[in-house]
């Protein structure tokens, strides 16, 4: 028996391996899964991973410069495009919030955007982009969700100016919510100022301001500002209240109009009567 | 023979780092050469038949383990591999086998029919006729292999297969 088994070794040993170890290989394609060969994995591969990467380090040294190079450019680029995706964001707060106001209010708004500011000590001004063809007048209110912005000066066809609240030739009757103290708001070069309140009267820091309905140009309520505090002089009868507006004219961008003008007959019939009165 | 052995499975282990770092880097449309194959086939021209064949196994095993291959493929492929190669084992034809481009043409022989079995392990698509699969998994990454052996052939010590 052992004579066979030793002849038959001697004649197909190298049949006889092979398919052992054949039938050996498609065992161990069936056991992959068992977590003993998983942890034997484990460790054989973490060793081995311990010395190619010693390998792969020195190797990378060579390509780090150009990738370096690549990198800095891709990073330049992400920059570029975060930052327009910064702004579309900003964009996409500051429109909802203006849609806000569009369904609050129920008076005609012509949207529009500022193409360009004019930010002088003196002469604050705005262009937008929404002219005649719009519906935009003269006279007309520029607001956003913050309070009021300003008025249109002048109209093209495309295009029309605004003088914002901190341009000198603006001045705008304006109330205190709270104690409904009526006074005409300036700008003086630094800041808007309610002039002429006689120091009587009752307006205090923290009051909120809006447009008055005493007002010809602006004949609806709007927010405009907060008074942060009055100006004591001590000769005369009257107080300057310093009034920060609600709305930041370096930031604003995008703004509504207000589809509506003061009307020209009770401008007329009170001119009629205050000169007649006169006269 | 024994001292052989011990060398032949050392000598696994650099080349193993070098298939894994450095090669890949070579790559042409994704196909690599073997450089283990080239080991394999040398040392069963050295050996013989039965030792090609359980040195195939073991660098087969080796191999799995250490890349997370399946288990079990490498070992079959190469322990074919190992088998085949060994059929032009000659005692009296080592020094022609080792030393001339008949050694090239083994390794042909036996990257092909390693890179032919392994490939039924990896995704295969069925849509494709078995001759372009041969051709894409066997012959090519066998082409590429043999003229990797062509450098060793050129380059190898002659004393070293004394």
């Amino acid at each position: 028996m052992f004579r066979l088994f030793s002849r038959l070794w001697s004649s197909f040993k190298e049949y006889i391996v092979l398919v052992v170890l054949v039938i050996v290989s498609f065992f161990s394609l069936s056991i992959n899964q068992k977590p003993e060969i998983k942890n034997i994995r484990a460790i054989a591969f973490g060793s081995f991973a311990a010395v190619t990467s010693i390998v792969s380090d020195l190797i990378n040294i060579t390509k780090i410069k150009s990738e370096n190079k690549q990198l800095r450019e891709v990073n330049a680029n992400l920059m570029l495009q975060v930052n327009r995706l910064r702004e579309y964001g900003l964009q996409n707060e500051e429109l909802k919030n203006l849609l806000k106001i569009k369904d609050s209010l129920n008076y005609p708004l012509i949207p529009a955007s500022i193409v360009s500011k004019s930010f002088s000590k003196v002469q604050g001004s705005i262009t937008l982009n929404a002219g005649i063809k719009d519906g935009v007048k003269p006279g007309m209110p520029v607001i956003n969700d913050q309070g009021l912005i300003g008025i249109v000066y002048n109209a093209s066809r495309d295009y029309s100016i605004a003088r914002t609240l901190r341009n000198f030739d603006l001045k705008i009757t304006v109330k205190d919510q709270r104690s409904r103290i009526d006074g005409i708001m300036k700008w003086n070069g630094e800041n808007l100022v309610i002039v002429n309140v006689p120091k009587t009267y009752d307006v205090e820091p923290g009051d909120r301001i809006i447009t008055s309905d005493l007002s010809s140009i602006v004949p609806v309520p709007l927010p405009v500002g907060i008074v942060t505090g009055l100006s004591n002089i001590k000769t005369g009868i009257f107080n300057e209240v310093k009034v920060k507006p609600f709305v930041d004219f370096v930031r604003v961008e995008n703004v509504f109009i207000l589809g509506i003008v003061g009307s020209k007959q009770i401008n007329n019939l009170e001119l009629n009567f205050y000169n007649r009165n006169e006269n | 023979m024994k001292t052989d052995y011990i060398f032949a499975v050392l000598l696994f282990f650099p080349l193993l780092v070098i298939q894994t770092t450095i090669v890949p880097l070579i790559a042409i449309n994704g196909i690599i050469p073997d450089l283990i194959i080239i080991l394999l086939v040398f040392y069963t021209l050295k050996l013989g038949q039965l030792h090609g064949t359980i040195l195939g196994f073991i660098y087969g095993l080796l191999f799995d383990l250490i890349t997370g291959g399946l288990l079990g493929s490498s070992m079959l492929s190469k322990t074919i591999t190992g088998f085949v190669t060994g059929y032009f084992y000659n005692e009296n034809k080592k020094d022609i086998y080792l030393k001339s481009l008949s050694f090239s043409l083994i390794v042909l022989l036996g990257s092909t029919v390693d890179s032919f079995i392994l490939s039924f392990f990896s995704t295969t698509d069925l849509n494709i006729s078995i001759t372009t699969f041969f051709i894409e998994q066997g012959i090519l990454p066998g082409i590429y292999t043999t003229v990797f052996s062509i450098i060793v052939i050129v380059f190898y010590p002659r004393r070293m297969i004394d």
